[in-house]
């Protein structure tokens, strides 16, 4: 039996959270959406950029998830929109997930706010399949809201497969799930409406055309045949034909692994040289954390939390792991360009880890291991003056100097003091 | 912990001759040797404006104050 749960409109609420300008207690009954990202807009401009999640009141004005901004300020004039906070999103999904691993469910998300789990193998931790259900509604709950201002409702739904258990999740009451089993469930699936194949990224572009064809369920999707749905729509219409049928693979949960982050705030280095500045120093307090035990970096997630408020999140994903401070920094500081204002906050996370790399460098040579020796050796003197000076005068008492914006006209810009990583 | 600034302002007392200061923390300014303004994050809540103001003192030491054009208050810095 494969779990569902969901989290709905997770980006919107988050947005509406903390630290928003709106709140969210006028977030009842407004029409209101996640703005556009900058510059991300399918004609490369802001302006064509579709809006993200929507409110219901706006849904009544007939504003969807992905319509042009232009089209959705022009059938609801009053929508508000939301700066998008992909950040902190991903902070608090992650914190779901962590708390659905915490109760034994080998997790796959889907996107936030949507994840999947199989329950059989929980039968054993919890008891029956309720209390599974039980455990996994209280566990994303309470993760969500660990890091939130807002307490996220949960959806769940359980079926033989992950589309079904989805379309229970999304058909559930809010206060109970809805739970299908074998055939009825695949009878009760073919009365849902064809809209379902939107949540699906490989399926998403199907249910226009269909409602076009006037395929309203999928059941009706199911009796046009393979064959003609192949002929139409390609290899998203097979796919959609098996998911209409009750055929999906089962759940492929996430890989658990340490997370490694570290943030700054910015101060006056909100942009340009200074942020990249910045950029170096988390680079290498990352770099120097013991927990990476020497493995290299393969891909790493950047994000700022925005001086006007919202977030800014990319992944970027190495061309070769890489363990080189400097050439980190390089590949990331091109990525600082496509930030869409100034940042009051920058953090770096690994999100996948390579190989270890040796960091020394030619061993076969007499003098370079000399050289790696003294400098062994002077790091570890180091690193003893450094632990004696903190346990001496407290934890601020060894800082370095860095040079963040060398040329402000801000005398307190130039030069900050930073903590010397351990 | 967080990156904390360098060279923070100071908080300095000051009298002055016209727009000019003509005293800094009692110590009497002999002459002006340049001043400038400085305007900056006007698009945030908390906007920077200060008058900055490089003096010589009687005793030959350079000194730099300015003058915070949002508070009002006079301050001494590096410059």
């Amino acid at each position: 039996m494969v779990v569902c749960v969901h989290l709905p409109r997770f980006e919107l609420l988050v947005a509406a959270g903390e630290g928003s300008q709106v709140g969210p207690q006028t977030l009842r009954g407004r029409p209101l959406a996640v703005a556009p990202p900058t510059g991300t807009g399918r004609g490369g401009g802001a302006g064509t950029a579709g809006v993200g999640e929507v409110s219901q009141a706006a849904e009544a004005s007939g504003v969807r998830r992905g319509m042009a901004l232009g089209e959705a300020l022009a059938r609801c004039p009053q929508l508000v929109l939301l700066p998008a906070d992909p950040v902190r999103v991903a902070e608090q999904w992650e914190a779901a997930l962590q708390a659905l691993e915490a109760i034994g469910a080998a997790v796959e998300p889907a996107r936030p706010g949507l994840a999947y789990f199989e329950a059989d193998g929980l039968r054993a931790l919890h008891g029956t399949l309720a209390a599974t259900l039980a455990a996994a509604r209280g566990a994303a709950a309470r993760g969500a809201l660990a890091r939130g201002a807002v307490a996220h409702p949960v959806r769940i739904g359980a079926a033989p497969t992950r589309f079904c258990a989805l379309a229970c999740a999304l058909a559930a009451p809010s206060r109970r799930p809805l739970v299908l089993e074998g055939e009825h469930a695949r009878r009760w699936l073919a009365t849902q409406p064809v809209g379902l194949l939107g949540y699906r990224e490989q399926t998403a572009m199907l249910p226009e055309p269909l409602a076009r064809l006037g395929v309203r369920t999928l059941g009706e999707l199911t009796r046009l045949g393979r064959a003609a749905l192949s002929d139409r729509f390609g290899e998203a219409g097979v796919l959609a034909h098996g998911l209409a049928r009750g055929q999906d693979r089962p759940p492929a949960p996430r890989r658990v692994q340490e997370r490694l982050e570290e943030s700054l705030e910015v101060g006056d280095a909100s942009s340009g040289l200074a942020l990249g500045r910045v950029l170096g120093v988390l680079v290498r307090r990352l770099l120097a954390r013991p927990q990476r035990a020497g493995r290299s970096l393969r891909t790493v997630v950047l994000s700022a939390q925005l001086a006007a408020g919202g977030g800014w999140r990319e992944r970027v994903v190495f061309r070769q792991a890489l363990a080189d401070a400097e050439r980190i920094r390089l590949a990331l500081s091109v990525r600082l360009l496509a930030l869409p204002g100034p940042a009051c906050r920058l953090g770096l996370s690994v999100e996948c880890f390579g190989a270890p790399i040796a960091e020394q460098g030619v061993l076969e040579d007499r003098d370079a291991r000399a050289w790696s020796a003294r400098r062994a050796a002077r790091a570890a003197l180091l690193r003893e003056a450094l632990a004696q000076v903190r346990s001496l005068a407290g934890g601020q008492a060894a800082l370095r100097a860095v040079c963040v914006d060398p040329a402000s006209r801000v005398p307190e810009r130039r030069v900050v003091l930073t903590p010397i990583p351990e | 912990m967080s990156a904390r600034a360098l060279n923070r302002p100071r908080p300095a007392r000051v009298r002055c001759s016209g727009p000019a200061p003509a005293e800094v923390d009692g110590e009497r300014m002999q002459s002006l040797r340049e001043s400038w303004l400085v305007e900056d994050r006007w698009w945030t809540a908390e906007p920077l404006r200060r008058r900055y103001w490089e003096l010589v003192g009687c005793n030959g030491r350079n000194v730099v104050v300015f003058h915070d054009l949002c508070s009002g208050g006079w301050f001494r810095q590096s410059a």
